[in-house]
């Protein structure tokens, strides 16, 4: 078996295990690559028909192309689409030049889901994060419990050996499950080449530019790269040493930065 | 080698000349007394203007004002817009002591490093620990962590051992001081935690690495006096015994590097401590932005966020601490002062500010300086066009959405110019008042 098949044979044994185990389960599809080819996977563990809902989170911010994307593939492979917005926050006006960006991202994403968490009682959500984008990441569990606060308690985490996943909780609790995990950024890249996936084109080179990972438009900056197409995008990944989420750390940064000078009394 | 051509720093952020002394007076700080029994004074010093940790720091790194280092604040706009920035090593335009001694200058260059150009030497090892405004941590020779604001601790730390030693032992970048209100006995031991573990750090290089500079910065103390000041003093506040514990903990610290340092140098090495500002309890904060409003010269859209809520026609305003910008044609987008207009602007403020009383009649502002008259460099064009110094108890804010001018809050303690301390070896402190600016001089002419 190559290794593009072994991952994918992975992912959708995860995928099935969760809809297995939970039931009332959704998908986090941000449209973005991973999550594009998380729901590809999941199509194919279903043979076409996904037997759950895809969650969309609409900070009202994202690319154009993004919304287009998700409107056209949304209908086109018969998908169950939530579109969850934080309608108090968005008509307030919350913004990332309102408040500090992480109380943007707090409003617009994180409280946005747990609005919708809550009204439907999802027991698990399938998210497409990969072990390698982020230090933290590495840390995750395929089957990651989170409180009802959404916190994830790192450093009390279960097992994972020998694909023996635990998926009983406290009582307020639910389930982040990552069937693609396990998969790098060249991984993803190769496996939507080979299958290939459907991607926006914010991550094909316009103007000596692309997007190497996408969010909202005004959090997002694109990298230096001519690579206008998945094999140019292929070849460029296996020779950079930036990474992936370098167009976003800077405002991460700011965000630490201001959230720390508020706590002193600045500004 | 030459054993006296070697420096020990020790920073205490925020830890103000005179209550060391009292300190020292009661018995708190007996190694600190013993060190000055020793042949080493305690002199008051003034720091930086504004008296912020950013600018501070970057003055005693660099030994030059901020019209040649570039920091004036711990944020800036963006050229031409409204919007928020944050200075970081990026932005220190001097080189620092260790580029000066490293050989690391680049293309930095300021007064201080022509100065000592040749007479010193340039391959001397550097280890600074915590020194706030360093991040990303540049590549030096020797190691380096940053200290305010890092939000990485593996980019502010140079080089990549040094990030995996700290790592190794815990180490903790800056405490969580949004506990201090809900949480104080968290906010203490974690205090006590980042202490020590800032302590392990200065002895674990300090034996492990060869150095000829040595800088470790302590800023819980800092922390503590924002929030706890006013039980520095007051023996019936609920955290007095803690808060003095705490410095009870700092002075082991002070004794064990003496210590350890006259001991690997034959009790030849220069050893200091000094902090970056003074400190004084809070009567009221103030708030200039909204004074700015009451008095016509700005106008907020409060639709907006931050400074992007200056309105047009506004003639100026103010960010922290005191530094007061004026709303020019041609700096800003909405700016509504022409150059030939900047003496009566700047004569209507300080009118303003001279006269400005709280509720019981007393007098706010200590001075108001021109930045004509503070900054001289390649920088100075960038500077507050004027700073607006408090007297004690009065904390000058930049804050733009406040409703009053004056107001108190969870804050105990504000930050002071003219009670910094240092403390070296008798004799060795310039004619005159010392001046943060001073130091990096006096580290210098230890290695020529």
């Amino acid at each position: 078996m190559d290794h593009l098949t072994a991952l994918e044979n992975k992912s959708i044994f995860i995928i099935r295990e969760a809809y297995f185990r939970f039931r009332n389960i959704a998908m986090l599809w941000s449209v973005g690559k991973d999550s594009t080819t998380l729901l590809w996977l999941v199509r194919k563990a279903f043979f076409g028909e996904v037997p759950f809902p895809i969650i969309h989170i609409d900070t009202t911010y994202k690319f154009p192309e993004m919304y287009r994307f998700r409107d056209e593939y949304a209908k086109k492979w018969g998908l169950n689409l939530i579109v969850g917005r934080n309608e108090g926050q968005v008509e307030a006006g919350m913004g990332p030049g309102k408040g500090t960006k992480l109380d943007c991202c707090n409003e617009l994403k994180t409280n946005a889901l747990k609005q919708i968490i809550e009204k439907n009682g999802f027991k698990a959500l399938l998210l497409g994060i990969r072990r390698d984008e982020h230090g933290i990441r590495a840390k995750e569990r395929v089957f990651s419990p989170r409180d009802e606060n959404f916190k994830w308690d790192y450093e009390n985490q279960p097992a994972e050996l020998w694909d023996q996943y635990k998926s009983t909780a406290a009582e307020d609790n639910h389930f982040r499950v990552h069937p693609i995990l396990h998969m790098t950024e060249l991984d993803i890249w190769k496996y939507m080449k080979r299958e290939k996936i459907p991607l926006t084109e914010l991550y094909l080179s316009k103007n000596g530019k692309r997007y190497r990972s996408i969010g909202c438009a005004p959090c997002c900056s694109p990298i230096e790269s001519t690579a206008s197409n998945v094999d140019e995008i292929i070849a460029e990944l296996e020779s950079t040493h930036t990474s992936e989420r370098a167009g976003r750390a800077q405002d991460k940064e700011d965000a630490y930065t201001m959230q720390k000078l508020r706590s002193l009394g600045y500004m | 080698m030459d054993l006296s051509k070697k420096v020990f720093v020790l920073g205490i952020d925020g830890a103000p000349e005179t209550l060391l002394a009292e300190y020292v007076e009661q018995g708190v700080m007996p190694n600190l007394k013993n060190i000055l029994s020793g042949g080493y004074d305690l002199v008051q010093m003034d720091a930086s203007i504004p008296d912020v940790s950013s600018t501070s720091w970057a003055s005693f790194m660099t030994g030059v004002n901020p019209g040649e280092h570039g920091i004036y604040g711990f944020m800036e706009l963006l050229p031409n817009t409204y919007r928020l920035t944050f200075p970081n090593y990026a932005s220190v335009k001097a080189p620092a002591l260790w580029d000066i001694i490293g050989g690391t200058s680049g293309i930095k260059a300021s007064t201080l490093a022509d100065k000592f150009k040749g007479r010193v030497p340039n391959n001397l090892r550097s280890i600074v620990i915590n020194m706030p405004e360093t991040f990303p941590a540049p590549a030096l020779n020797g190691v380096l962590t940053s200290g305010f604001v890092c939000p990485d601790l593996k980019k502010g730390t140079y080089p990549e051992s040094a990030y995996e030693y700290l790592r190794s032992i815990n180490y903790i970048m800056d405490i969580e001081a949004s506990n201090a209100s809900d949480k104080p006995d968290a906010f203490f031991d974690e205090a006590l935690l980042a202490l020590n573990k800032r302590a392990e750090a200065f002895l674990h290089f300090m034996d492990n690495e060869r150095w000829d500079l040595f800088i470790g910065v302590v800023t819980e103390t800092d922390r503590l006096h924002h929030f706890f000041f006013d039980a520095a003093r007051d023996k019936t506040h609920k955290y007095h015994e803690r808060f003095v514990f705490f410095y009870t903990r700092m002075d082991d610290i002070i004794g064990r590097v003496f210590e350890r340092f006259m001991a690997s140098t034959n009790g030849r090495g220069l050893f200091m401590t000094m902090s970056d500002h003074g400190f004084a309890p809070i009567r009221k904060e103030v708030y200039l932005n909204r004074l700015f409003v009451e008095k016509g010269l700005l106008t907020l859209d409060p639709a907006r966020e931050y400074f992007e809520q200056i309105g047009a026609g506004s003639k100026a305003f103010v960010m922290d601490p005191g530094r007061i910008y004026i709303n020019f044609e041609g700096r800003y987008p909405g700016g509504a002062v022409s150059a030939r207009d900047r003496s009566s602007v700047v004569n209507e403020i300080k009118s303003i500010l001279i006269d400005l009383k709280d509720s019981d009649g007393n007098a706010v502002i200590n001075r108001v300086y021109d930045g004509t008259e503070l900054y001289s460099g390649d920088e100075s064009a960038r500077s507050p066009d004027l700073v607006a110094v408090g007297n004690d108890g009065f904390d000058i804010k930049g804050n733009i959405k406040k409703p009053q001018a004056f107001g108190t809050s969870h804050f105990r303690g504000m930050h002071t110019r003219h009670d910094a301390h240092c403390v070296m070896p008798s004799g060795t402190a310039p004619l005159g008042r010392l001046h943060i600016e001073n130091i990096a001089s006096i580290i210098l002419e230890r290695f020529i």
